[in-house]
């Protein structure tokens, strides 16, 4: 499980690495923001930051260099970036600026996912994970996180390490939309693993969810929360939420009922964060063709949740990320598209007010450029995404609030 | 053979049906000076399940215009390398052109933010119709009737 966290020393020794350093002028506070160095070369993208329960900070990335591509991680440590290792690499991965591989921490061990074309010349793909253990310092060999033996399309994967060293994996499995008449629909699953990548539980969490938004999932006390875009069968796609308390999934439920309706791809999930008994989840819909991205907070582990607060309307196209402090607050990242595209951050208090904007970077309104991830550890956020104003580049960069 | 034709109250729709009806092979590659023809803007991906489905029914209703002044063009969502987005639009059976960024960049579309999405453009590049989501044929021709265009067989 996740727990309380403190800057650890590294993370503050690395202030002396940064390239930049920018004081923001904040509505509440002075806020810095800090450009990191990218231990990712260039030809890369689809980086992920991750904190572990220490907070210690992970960037992964892919690496794609005549036709390979080549799945990599660094650790942030006292001296910098540590030298990156490399998780994986093939040449018939499937590569999609909003479906990208993700890499989970602890103390214990790590998982590390990506996708694998499962029969050439489709659009069907597996989702292949490898499982690293601290204790034999060893990766195993890749295994199909996904047990039906069915070339569809499997993705979409968040991932989340429990406090038994078992790693939960929530994904979007297409083995229902390959048979049935009329063909069914995407479904959303989720499996416990050990740190051998053998499957100790699988349930399916939703027999009909939208086929390609990002699936988010986090540690409440109650257990974990899992958010993702619902479809009925009159074709609305709102945000829900399921958790898994004490063994049970509960029902799947709406964060709120914005009733957008349409039979299309959004691409463009919600994301969850928690920290003891505080969940938020932040989201983009368009309803009546007016974007937004909006923001809920429960103070009882998502069993209930506020009210929605409108992060932006209609300057952006989401691409969210959330994240809590240790002071309590909410960061929301998103994208803002008054002009050039911006990646953002709005800050809010624990009672749901407007604190502070930041602008981290001008960024492209193109699909190249990613979703920006963010990931809190104590009172700063950090955040990676993708430069494609030459030859892609990660970035990275850190904020203190 | 088919064509499209005007409702009476668009005077200006029916100067272009009178000049391009019965015009044959008017796919033409786009450019800044093509301001004659309405066009019917696919944004789609390799990925997008409800995209794939269309694609047929365009590629029908391509046929079906091949006589008007309505050309169907084709936009990958995803900005892939053109050489790219070409072998993922011939994989996928797309009969109809596909836009590179320069024709986008001409035509001044914001991208969308639902796939499929489909716009409408008058001879003008305004945006006439936005249609989110899947589309039928149908739906197709009832957005061309409302801007005044009438699809007849003969």
């Amino acid at each position: 499980m996740i727990k309380p966290i403190n800057i650890p020393i590294a993370a503050l020794v690395v202030t002396l690495l940064t390239c930049s350093l920018d004081v923001v002028s904040g509505a509440a506070a002075q806020t810095q923001l800090q450009n990191l160095p990218s231990p990712a070369p260039s030809n890369s993208s689809l980086s992920r930051v991750v904190a572990n329960e220490s907070g210690e900070i992970y960037l992964s990335w892919v690496t794609q260099n005549a036709g390979q591509a080549t799945l990599a991680y660094s650790r942030l440590s006292s001296e910098g970036w540590n030298t990156p290792k490399e998780i994986s690499q093939g040449d018939n991965w499937f590569i999609n600026w909003a479906d990208f591989p993700a890499l989970s921490v602890d103390s214990r061990g790590m998982v590390a996912h990506w996708l694998q074309i499962s029969a050439q010349g489709t659009y069907d793909y597996d989702i292949r994970a490898r499982f690293y253990s601290r204790d034999s310092q060893a990766w195993t060999t890749p295994k199909t996180v996904h047990t039906d033996g069915i070339n569809a399309e499997h993705g979409f994967v968040s991932m989340l390490p429990l406090k038994d060293g078992t790693t939960l994996i929530t994904w979007l499995d297409g083995r229902e939309t390959k048979h049935g008449d009329p063909l069914g629909a995407m479904t959303l699953r989720a499996g416990i693993f050990d740190k051998y990548g053998s499957i100790v539980n699988e349930w399916e969490l939703d027999h009909r969810v939208c086929d390609c938004c990002q699936t988010s999932s986090a540690m409440t006390e109650k257990g974990p929360i899992v958010a993702y875009r619902d479809r009925t069968a009159q074709e609305v796609r709102d945000i829900f939420i399921t958790l898994l308390i004490d063994g049970v999934w509960t029902s799947p439920r709406p964060i709120h009922n914005d009733n957008w309706q349409i039979a299309g791809c959004p691409v463009n999930g919600p994301s969850v964060a928690a920290k003891n008994e505080k969940v938020a989840v932040a989201w983009f819909s368009a309803k009546d063709d007016t974007p937004k991205v909006q923001l809920v907070m429960s103070k009882d582990n998502g069993l209930s949740f506020s009210e929605p607060i409108v992060v932006e309307s209609p300057n952006t196209n989401g691409r969210v990320g959330t994240a809590i402090l240790d002071s309590g607050s909410i960061v929301v990242s998103w994208i803002d598209t008054t002009e050039a595209a911006r990646i953002m951050l709005s800050r809010y208090d624990t009672n749901g007010e407007f604190l502070e904007y930041t602008e981290v970077a001008r960024s492209s309104a193109s699909r190249r450029s990613g979703f920006p991830i963010i990931e809190a550890v104590g009172n700063s956020v950090f955040i990676t995404w993708t430069d494609i104003s030459s030859v892609p580049q990660i970035k990275v960069a850190r904020i203190d609030y | 053979m088919t064509k499209l034709k005007p409702k009476k109250s668009a005077v200006s729709h029916l100067l272009l049906v009178l000049i391009f009806a019965g015009m044959t092979g008017f796919l033409q590659p786009l450019s800044a000076a093509d301001n004659d023809s309405w066009r019917i803007v696919n944004y789609w991906s390799e990925w997008c399940a409800p995209c794939r489905v269309e694609i047929p029914m365009f590629n029908r209703l391509r046929l079906r215009l091949a006589k008007s002044n309505v050309i169907i063009v084709g936009v990958n969502f995803d900005e892939d390398p053109r050489d790219l987005t070409l072998e993922i639009a011939n994989h996928m059976g797309i009969e109809f052109q596909t836009l590179s960024q320069q024709d986008l960049d001409l035509l001044g579309l914001k991208p969308p933010n639902v796939l499929p999405t489909t716009y409408v453009l008058s001879p003008a590049n305004e945006v006439m119709a936005k249609l989110i989501g899947m589309q039928t044929e149908q739906d197709i021709i009832d957005a061309l009737t409302h801007q005044g265009l009438t699809l007849l067989n003969q």
